[in-house]
């Protein structure tokens, strides 16, 4: 029996279902929640995985302290859906690489792959990224969802820049630093100009060799828009 | 200038990849990602506009600003999106002007220029959608984005939209409101009151949700703010 899993993502990227087909004995544990249908022959255990340390990180990390383990007694298949408007991405971990994954993208992973906290620091409070980040490494499937689409970019010898709330994912290959956008013209007028009004103050410049996941939408965003439309509070009189 | 459109329909993403020295106009905000050899110069001046035509801009639920992003070698490239769950729409704009919808203009390429014109007090009123319109006008390329899906029609005649469906329209063709029924109450009552009545030859893009009516579908169901 292998650890890998044969998974596929149908109806990508708007309303993406995850079908995850399970040889007896094989397991793949998720999210809380995440579970849309699930075989017969498909056992569910809820419980803290992974011991404290684990459990711990996946709190800083954004993620439920609770995983839920899925195994089949059979064969048979379960499918997952995203909480949110939102993509899935499958990457399978070849034992080498490991992928840094941002607070509450993930959704589930198969067995051989360890899911852990990454401190990120003042970094990754600038980025937007949140100071923890979450890090898969092993050998096996994994899968994070996003808002908006998901689109892989692989980092060019030149590099790459995201704006930041943009970053979904990125292989530890590659390493990102805070900046302002680079600029047309050099005076500290025009870069303060970019900087207050050109709507991404800061942006995250990667480098290295390998993946970035970016989202095509942001849920700040979209909170934004919606926000006027909430009924305005009614003050009492006593207040 | 090539574009590509990624992912699509409700979240779609332009990829833009310029020559070396080419640059794309784009809407404050935009930019999701790019390669480090794009630079970027924010300004308030488009082709053919200065001062004024960035405070016409914001009359239009655009920014003052723009985002100019100039690529220093050849096949940089920048990747657009809409804040909204909608799809983008590129025109290939061979001469002419095509209107578009106040907050539904994207980017456009140097050869178009681009311009904030006041809708007419009657239209503004009652069209339900912003005052003021982008004008694009040259050649080049022109992307817009929606709130849903974009559809583009073929009018040759005459040709009735609901004003909250416009997203963009052919400066060919003549706009008049109107009443969706012959009578006034038979208007309200069908839920569309007044109406947008295309003239002439010449494409209108509509789009498939009506961004107001599901921001007051969603608003009273959540908590009040403050």
């Amino acid at each position: 029996m292998s650890n890998l899993l044969v998974a596929r993502v149908d109806e990508r990227p708007d309303f993406p279902l995850l079908r995850v087909a399970l040889e007896p004995g094989q397991k793949v544990f998720a999210e809380p929640g995440a579970m849309v249908t699930m075989t017969s022959g498909v056992k569910l255990t809820a419980g803290f995985r992974g011991g404290i340390g684990a459990t711990i990180g996946r709190a800083l990390g954004g993620e439920s302290l609770i995983m839920t383990t899925y195994a089949a007694t059979e064969s048979g298949e379960v499918t997952f859906a995203p909480p949110s408007l939102g993509d899935i991405q499958h990457v399978r971990l070849d034992g080498s690489g490991t992928v840094l994954v941002q607070r509450g993208a993930f959704l589930a992973h198969g067995e051989g792959v360890e899911v852990s906290a990454s401190w990120q620091g003042a970094r990754g409070f600038f980025s937007g990224q949140g100071l923890v980040m979450l890090k898969a490494s092993g050998s096996g499937d994994l899968f994070f969802n996003s808002f908006g689409a998901l689109i892989p970019l692989d980092v060019a010898s030149d590099g790459l820049i995201v704006d930041t709330g943009f970053i979904v994912a990125f292989e530890d290959t590659v390493t990102y630093r805070v900046r302002s956008l680079p600029t047309a013209r050099a005076g500290l007028f025009s870069k303060l100009k970019t900087f207050f009004m050109g709507g991404e103050a800061i942006v995250c410049e990667f480098s290295g060799r390998g993946r970035v996941w970016i989202q095509a939408r942001q849920l700040g965003s979209y909170l934004s828009w919606v926000h006027p439309y909430r009924p305005v509070k009614q003050r009492s009189n006593d207040d | 200038m090539q574009i590509e459109l990624l992912c699509r329909t409700a979240s779609t993403v332009a990829k833009v990849t310029l020559g070396a020295g080419e640059s794309v106009t784009c809407e404050v905000g935009s930019m999701v990602a790019m390669t480090p050899q794009v630079v970027v110069e924010t300004t308030s001046k488009s082709r053919g506009g200065g001062m004024m035509a960035g405070i016409r801009r914001v009359f239009s639920g655009e920014s003052f600003f723009l985002n100019h992003f100039t690529s220093r070698v050849e096949g940089g490239s920048v990747y657009l999106a809409p804040s909204q769950l909608a799809d983008v729409y590129h025109h290939a704009l061979r001469g002419g002007t095509v209107v578009v919808q106040g907050s539904s203009w994207l980017a456009s390429s140097a050869g178009i220029e681009i311009d904030t014109t006041f809708a007419g007090l009657g239209n503004a009123l009652f069209s339900g959608e912003s005052m003021f319109w982008v004008k694009c006008t040259g050649t080049g390329d022109l992307l817009f984005n929606s709130f849903g899906a974009i559809y583009p029609i073929d009018v040759d005649g005459s040709y009735v939209v609901d004003t909250g469906h416009i997203v963009a329209f052919e400066e060919t063709l003549a706009f008049q409101m109107t009443k969706a029924s012959s009578s006034f109450i038979g208007s309200f009552l069908g839920g569309e009151g007044l109406v947008c009545r295309f003239n002439g030859r010449g494409r209108v893009w509509v789009q498939s949700h009506q961004p107001d009516a599901f921001g007051r579908t969603i608003g009273p169901l959540l908590l009040p703010r403050d």
